[in-house]
């Protein structure tokens, strides 16, 4: 092989794939805001002007999509606070608990991550037909709290392994009570990672696609939901309109916590 | 347990609420679904048998098979490309290359599929720029098939994969890729003798996730596929809301736990994987 081509194999050839590869995985995302800027009324590029009627029709509430969202943000923010709670008690407890028991929870309590839901929502489809709790509020949010209890305790965790035990011990032995240990010591110390396990909780409630869409059907649209039929049914440009606003919601936070954070962790270091 | 310090107590207390919830409302659920499969319609293993039997399942078994595998190796490639070119990066590139990665990363899972089917589709946007630019004359089939699924299913995982393995690459001591360059070995040699080795645990890691995650994966190949890329997960998804099978539904439910149960308990046999699962203890 000649020096040059060496080089080449070396050096570019790498790069040039990564960089290919990464494009394969952003640029395919960005083609839905160019759609959800066309002019006519069915699934294309604005080959004949720009126009904004498909976000507009996001605001007609007879189109359906803003019930679905506020319906998805209710449900998320009730189950991220409810799975938030539980996991923080879950974590503490587990923590200062001393015993086989809270390792073998903690197994059961994560394997969500790796059970495949599908296998979940049969079950769930005839724990809630039997209750009758299909299609109901409570129903998905207890599906939704029980899948996003995972990341939060996994959250809520990484910041525990951070306190020092030392810190409840001198609590305890200046004569400090249960609760004001648990409420008053360990807790403050980790409101970073319970916040986090708070947002993680959020978005898989906000995300949750596979176990809702067989507890639900007609009463119950969440935003997830609303997009599968869309997608299923036909080929609505608004459909490309709240893909546009999700996407770049989804780029506003990613940067938000990429500066904003980034400044508070350098400040308190 | 009487014998708890009052202190203990309450720790165990507060593990309650969340042994109650996991419990009651997601391992009984689950277990349920395994004696289903036993007792609807009728007690035995009538639904393993019928199971077995099936060609139609035949079929689905072979289709989840060859895509999942497909798809880990294709993925695990590409991946372990982007997370080796990440370690090597200057930070400043390195923050533009992570951003390209955890926006697809956090985008819901039907944004992208929808985003795929608007690329792929017969009057999408790659065959009108193919067709217009005179590339090709005929439009190509590239979605709803398992070409379509595939390139779905890769752009849902890499994201995952890698930033699994960046986060193992990053942990490589830099001064053993220094000594191996100082003793003379080629940047072939050092990728091959050094690197690789030392990527083995993260590879494995990432791989069972990935195998995991595509043999129940619903979302992706559903609408991608249309259909007519019937993976296991859809098909369970078909016969508990449309034809009502509860019994194959169950069984074949029960098969894929357990499959995924095996590969897990084969892969907690690596210390890196039951370090990640014990974790968060003192």
């Amino acid at each position: 092989m000649s020096p040059r081509l060496r080089r080449v194999g070396e050096r570019w050839l790498p790069w040039t794939a990564a960089w290919l590869l990464l494009a394969f995985l952003f640029v395919p995302v960005l083609v839905v805001v160019p759609v959800a800027l066309t002019a006519k009324d069915y699934l294309s590029l604005p080959t004949t002007g720009i126009s904004f009627q498909h976000f507009a029709s996001l605001a007609d509430w007879r189109a359906g999509w803003l019930p679905s969202i506020l319906t998805s943000l209710g449900i998320a923010l009730a189950s991220s606070i409810v799975a938030t709670g539980v996991s923080a008690a879950f974590a503490i407890g587990a923590w200062v608990y001393a015993g086989r028991w809270p390792s073998i929870l903690r197994i059961i309590l994560l394997s969500p991550l790796i059970v495949p839901p599908i296998i979940y929502a049969v079950g769930m489809v005839r724990l809630w037909s039997k209750l009758s709790l299909l299609d109901s509020w409570l129903g998905v949010t207890i599906v939704h709290v029980i899948l996003a209890m995972p990341l939060a305790v996994l959250a809520i965790g990484a910041s525990l392994s951070n306190l020092d035990p030392r810190l409840v011990q001198a609590a305890r032995s200046l004569g400090a009570r249960p609760p004001t240990v648990f409420g008053k010591v360990i807790l403050p110390n980790i409101l970073p990672g319970t916040i986090a396990g708070a947002i993680l909780a959020f978005i898989v409630s906000w995300d949750e696609i596979t176990v809702t869409l067989f507890i639900t059907s007609r009463r119950l649209v969440t935003l997830p939901r609303k997009i599968w039929t869309s997608i299923a049914d036909a080929v609505d440009p608004a459909l490309a309109a709240i893909a546009t606003v999700m996407l770049v919601v989804t780029i506003i936070c990613l940067l938000l916590r990429m500066t904003v954070w980034e400044r508070l962790a350098q400040r308190r270091s | 347990m009487f014998a708890m310090s009052s202190f203990q107590r309450w720790a165990f207390g507060l593990t309650v609420p969340a042994a109650l919830l996991t419990i009651c409302l997601y391992v009984v659920p689950i277990l349920q679904v395994l004696a289903l499969s036993f007792t609807e319609p009728t007690f035995g293993i009538g639904n393993y048998v019928e199971m077995f039997g099936s060609a139609a399942i035949g079929r689905v078994v072979r289709t989840t098979i060859i895509v999942a595998a497909v798809t880990t190796a294709l993925t695990i490639v590409m991946s372990y490309a982007v997370a080796f070119a990440l370690v090597h990066m200057r930070p400043g590139v390195r923050r533009v290359a992570l951003f390209m990665v955890m926006v697809p990363f956090w985008v819901s899972v039907l944004v992208r599929a929808f985003a795929w089917i608007t690329i792929l589709r017969r009057n999408g946007v790659l065959n009108s720029a193919l067709v217009g630019s005179g590339a090709i004359a005929e439009p190509l089939e590239l979605v709803y098939n398992q070409f379509g699924v595939i390139v779905g299913m890769v752009h849902y995982m890499m994201p995952f994969a890698i930033l699994l393995l960046y986060a193992n690459l990053s942990e490589i001591d830099p001064r053993i890729i220094q000594a191996a360059r100082s003793l003379g070995a080629r940047p072939v040699t050092i990728f091959t003798r050094v690197w690789l080795p030392l990527s083995v645990p993260g590879l494995a890691i990432a791989s069972l996730f990935i195998v995991i995650f595509s043999l129940g994966f619903l979302v992706t190949p559903a609408i991608l596929g249309a259909g007519r890329v019937l993976m296991v997960a859809e098909y369970i998804s078909v016969q508990i809301s449309s034809t009502l099978r509860w019994g194959v539904a169950t069984a074949l439910s029960t098969t894929l736990l357990l499959v995924v149960g095996v590969l897990v308990a084969v892969a907690a046999r690596s210390p890196a994987l039951r370090a990640a699962f014990e974790g968060g203890r003192r």
